[in-house]
């Protein structure tokens, strides 16, 4: 019983991250496509636990899981951190050349 | 292909176990699978809310919500499902089952938050009500 | 245009997957590698030659330790060259010089969140380099779950903040006190009569039998991987986050 209850769920999950595979593909900003992501990588962590289930080795995946949650975690913001990072470069820019405009 | 056919199937009909013979156990079963249908059907909320909503704040909170519950929820029936006895190991499982949901609970709506932050200074603009009417009508005019 | 480059991505996938059915099965004792004399050899001494009950560990660090030594003078080597490449290549002012000084405010909520969640990434470092024995994970791994911490740091407040607590020399000083740990371990074992890195020879400095001293070097050469790994990955961030400059950064 556990092992189809995991094989169901690993099969529905996967099913589930299809329309979020279609917004990353389409997504209009990055951040939509960051977002599906992190979706992405967090249901990646309960996989690893169903998988785990299926080979009897759940003690051993839930590792797996909390060390693919971590770097998830750091990913995002990583990624948020830059982002913002290369926006005030940008705001930089556009205040250097109204400055030279100024002058 | 076949080879990993075989495994597979090799998976699905491994030892049907002995769980279900002692009453307290299936109860706990019972429970594991209700949560983890729960957490399946919050997972699903998600990703409508991802493919449907207009604009990316609103798309971000469905996302946001439904998909740390929805880990919380899946991974707790998980911890119950495999929790066979209740010998040291089982327990020891649960809890480390447990602190993956915490360490997401902690960290995907910081997660959200640090996007959302980004998005906003970078004058990605939440739709407004005036946007929607105007782009509906459009819409309608287009159709017509 | 780029929907022609679908064509390779999807014949090599295709390929990839029809080579896939060529896979012996998951667990066959006849395929070619579980046939080979060497494996055979590892899966019958493994338990008695040390007590480590993962065999991949014991491959790892004590059959093949040379090589596991060089692996992590490799990983030292990538960053001392970073590090002269970088250092201070930032600082010559070519051209109009961009001051990377910005305005972005270390988020509250980020902070408090990491603030919560850094000690427990440590502690799960820790514990994966001392579980490696019983399951996956070892020096290597423990080592970039810790460097991953102290990255979380520099990125949620900003570089310096984490400069305070991992500054670089320290980095490079630690990271080479790792490999002198594990030379080290190898070189005891040559003055106590055994080849190097042969860790059985430790007995006599330890309390315990032939293979329990190897259980115990294989911790301490796991624990000065550790130590390199962490800290040339906060030294690689550090550096190319900011372009040698050490200041500002991502």
């Amino acid at each position: 019983m556990t092992h189809w209850f995991a094989i169901i769920m690993g099969a529905a999950l996967f099913t589930l991250m299809i329309p979020v595979i279609y917004r990353i593909w389409v997504g209009p900003t990055s951040f939509d496509r960051i977002l599906g992501v992190n979706v992405i990588g967090t249901k990646t962590a309960v996989l690893l636990v169903v998988i785990g289930t299926l080979f009897d080795r759940v003690e051993m995946f839930v590792d797996f899981a909390i060390s693919y949650a971590l770097l998830n975690f750091v990913g995002a913001i990583v990624i948020s951190r830059y982002l913002n990072r290369t926006i005030s470069l940008k705001d930089m820019e556009a205040r250097e050349k109204e400055g030279a405009r100024k002058r | 292909m076949m080879s990993w056919l075989t495994s597979f199937q090799c998976l699905a009909s491994a030892p049907t176990e002995t769980v279900g013979t002692e009453g307290g156990f299936l109860v706990l079963q019972v429970i594991g699978v209700l949560l983890g249908v729960m957490g399946l059907l919050f997972f699903l909320g998600a990703a409508v809310g991802l493919l449907r909503f207009p604009d990316f704040y609103t798309r971000m909170h469905a996302a946001g919500k439904g998909d740390t519950l929805s880990t919380m929820l899946m991974l707790a029936g998980f911890g119950l499902v495999t929790m066979e006895d209740l010998s040291l190991g089982s327990w020891l499982l649960l809890i480390k089952i447990m602190a993956v949901v915490l360490f997401v609970y902690l960290t995907s709506p910081t997660s959200s938050h640090a996007l959302m932050r980004a998005a906003f200074e970078d004058d990605e603009l939440p739709l407004t009500e005036d946007d929607l009417r105007n782009s509906k009508r459009g819409k309608r005019r287009k159709k017509r | 245009m780029k929907w022609i480059s679908l064509i390779p991505v999807f014949s090599v996938g295709a390929l990839l997957l029809f080579a896939a059915k060529d896979f012996p099965e998951w667990g066959d004792p006849h395929s070619p590698a579980s046939q080979s004399p060497v494996s055979s050899h590892f899966i019958n001494n493994t338990g008695v030659d040390t007590e480590v009950p993962n065999m991949v560990t014991a491959v790892l660090a004590d059959y093949r330790g040379f090589d596991t030594m060089f692996e992590t003078v490799v990983v030292f080597i990538a960053g001392i060259a970073v590090l002269a490449i970088l250092k201070g290549s930032g600082r010559r002012p070519r051209g109009r010089h961009r001051s990377y000084k910005l305005e972005a405010e270390p988020d509250l909520i980020v902070t408090y969140t990491v603030r919560l969640v850094v000690p427990v990434i440590q502690l799960f470092a820790f514990y994966v380099l001392a579980h490696g024995h019983v399951s996956p994970g070892g020096g290597f791994q423990g080592g970039v779950v810790m460097g991953a911490s102290f990255i979380l740091i520099a990125l949620a407040w900003d570089l310096d903040h984490a400069l305070v607590r991992m500054s670089l020399p320290r980095c490079m000083v630690i990271a080479a006190v790792g490999i002198i740990i594990y030379a080290g371990i190898g070189f005891l074992s040559m003055f106590m009569g055994g080849e190097f890195l042969d860790y059985a020879e430790l007995e006599r400095l330890l309390p315990v039998s032939r293979e329990m001293a190897r259980y115990y070097a294989i911790l301490g050469v796991e624990i000065g991987v550790g130590f390199t790994v962490a800290s040339i990955m906060f030294a690689l961030y550090a550096n190319l986050s900011s372009e040698g400059r050490l200041k500002g950064g991502l």
